[in-house]
């Protein structure tokens, strides 16, 4: 298989502290107009089982540790992917009383899918990258 | 002076304790003088307040001399409170959350199992605290309705309308009737749009995959309409203060025609859901919110419209243009995720004939330019009812059109007590069900 994990994306999503804005354009890729299960792509209900960790909100106090943790417990190769302007530091409430600066900021994220909140096509673009950025890193290793 | 059915809630400022009502139509702030002494609470008479109080020991350290709860509410500087667990013979705890399975917001779950049965739940929400209040204090009061219409996006017209409401009762201008009009207009766009959102994925939490993906299907247009319509696919920003954001409803013939389509559509798809067998017998007695409890902690919105209630701040309050156009006042009396489910169709066409009225009304009609505001001393506040029920904001602001304090009191906010009654009398996997069918915010919650 030549683009296993274009082919198969496993998302989880992790919100932390967006105003659910983003949320609702997540949950739109379900849409018959977008379905993402079109291309073998679905939301994962375990970082267990997760190719990429979706992460939104500026990052909040109470978030930080689970974010972490949910990160860490994903397997490598895996790539996180920041949706919204607050998940990539431009955002309403980046640096905002207790906020973080961006969660896609403090996670490292390596794809960054701006708009307040990004649309559907945006993100599935978002989601598109992260997957080819983990084909390259996976056939490098074979 | 409090009565369970006028309770809007509680906060406090750095002098005093406010504690707001709804009197006859009108907003009275019943506050008390702190004097940094601790004073009675009003949480073991008003068990809807429970919350509010709470929180005032948490941010403003007010001290109670008989709280019920000596628990904090909010998870301040890493100390996460400690859920309430049943303990005994046979009963399982275990936790879910604060990040969840599907694209839900942050909040921890602690349920107390019995077999199937769920005898307690602990919902330890704050997991998206931002502190966007302590942020707003000393921030322009106009400019600020930018950050406001984000505090959550589900329920964005509603705020933004309560928050502009108070700013212009505070520079004293009033609002023409044309842009009153177009503002109900994106309210009920809102309301249409949460509620077939609300009905979408409580068919999902009754196994019925059709409801949901038709359900996000249509919900989909709903978000195109808004986009083309108003210029933003969930309504950020379409209410300013001082009137509404200019270039809005420039193709008003093509929205209505679009909306009888989707109205038609909506229509096939509610006797799709509700008349299938495997739904209505999911959704009749499940998670029942007895009238009695709905009454006593205060809630608002459809929830408690739908186990006996009747507020709806629209008609007992009523503002803008509903002063002419009156909604329906939908009402049930068995509280379950029927009932619910119900009163949300009922409300989502209804609203769909008040946009198509207001549409009408409007005409060619040139909507205005928003007013320049002036905002001047003095405090606020006003009461909307949003998709979930009433959205009260209180403002006050200096001299200089600043704000000296903001405060939110969101429907998910007075309701998420609710949620936790009425998954009380149900089984474990009956939770994701019952909880949809309030289907309540967290970003305006934990703010």
């Amino acid at each position: 298989m030549k683009h296993p994990f274009a082919a198969s994306l496993g998302i989880r999503h992790l919100v932390c502290g967006s105003c659910n804005g983003c949320e609702h354009e997540m949950n739109a890729l379900g849409a018959p107009q977008y379905d993402i299960s079109q291309y073998g792509w679905d939301i994962a209900a375990s970082p267990r089982h997760a190719d990429v960790v979706t992460v939104t909100g500026p990052m909040t106090e109470a978030m930080r540790n689970a974010a972490h943790s949910t990160v860490d417990a994903t397997a490598q190769p895996r790539s996180i992917v920041a949706i919204g302007d607050c998940a990539v530091g431009t955002g309403a409430w980046c640096n905002v009383g207790t906020a973080g600066p961006g969660a896609g900021i403090e996670l490292a994220a390596e794809v960054h899918v701006p708009g307040c909140p990004p649309t559907p096509d945006a993100i599935i673009h978002g989601l598109r990258q992260a997957a080819q950025l983990l084909d390259l890193r996976s056939r490098r290793k074979r | 002076m409090l009565e369970e059915h006028s309770i809007l809630g509680a906060f406090a400022d750095a002098e005093m304790l406010h504690y707001l009502v709804l009197k006859a139509g009108v907003i009275v702030d019943l506050n008390v003088a702190r004097e940094n002494v601790a004073v009675a609470s009003q949480a073991r008479h008003f068990p809807g307040l429970d919350w509010d109080e709470r929180e005032m020991r948490d941010i403003y350290g007010v001290q109670f001399t008989d709280h019920p709860d000596p628990r904090p509410l909010l998870i301040l500087n890493g100390v996460f409170p400690e859920a309430v667990v049943a303990q005994g013979k046979g009963i399982t705890n275990f936790i879910v959350g604060p990040v969840h399975a599907g694209i839900i917001e942050p909040g921890r779950f602690t349920f107390s199992s019995g077999g199937e049965s769920v005898i307690h739940l602990d919902a330890q929400l704050s997991y998206a605290r931002r502190n966007i209040e302590g942020f707003l204090e000393g921030r322009d009061a106009a400019e600020s309705a930018w950050h406001v219409a984000r505090i959550c996006a589900a329920c964005s017209v509603a705020r933004s309308w309560s928050y502009a409401r108070g700013l212009e009762a505070l520079a004293g201008v009033e609002i023409d009737c044309v842009s009153e009009l177009v503002r109900m207009t994106c309210a009920e766009m809102e309301r249409a749009y949460n509620h077939l959102f609300d009905i979408a994925v409580s068919s999902a939490g009754a196994g019925f995959g059709f409801g949901l993906t038709r359900g996000l299907q249509l919900k989909e247009r709903f978000a195109r309409l808004n986009e083309v319509a108003f210029g933003h696919r969930y309504l950020f920003d379409v209410i300013v203060p001082g009137g509404v954001r200019p270039g809005m409803l420039q193709n008003r013939i093509s929205l209505e025609h679009a909306l009888c389509d989707f109205e038609h559509d909506v229509i096939n798809y509610c006797t799709e859901v509700f008349d299938n067998p495997g739904v209505s017998s999911r959704f009749a007695k499940t998670g029942v919110l007895t009238d009695e409890y709905a009454h006593a902690y205060a809630g608002v919105g459809p929830a408690a419209r739908a186990s006996g209630g009747s507020l709806d701040i629209r008609l007992d309050a009523p503002y803008g243009a509903y002063r002419e156009m009156a909604p329906i006042r939908m009402q049930r009396s068995q509280g379950d995720v029927a009932a619910r489910c119900h009163i949300k169709r009922d409300e989502m066409l209804d609203a769909l004939r008040l946009i198509k009225a207001a549409l009408h009304a409007l005409g060619d009609a040139r909507i205005p330019e928003p007013k320049p505001l002036i905002v001047g001393a003095g405090n606020s506040a006003m009461v909307t009812e949003g998709p979930r029920g009433a959205e009260t904001v209180y403002v006050c602001c200096n001299a200089e059109g600043r704000i000296e304090r903001f405060h939110a009191i969101s429907a998910s906010y007075r309701n998420w007590p609710l949620v936790i009654k009425a998954t009380q009398n149900t089984i474990v996997p009956d939770f994701p069900l019952v909880n949809k069918s309030f289907n309540l915010c967290y970003a305006c919650v934990d703010r």
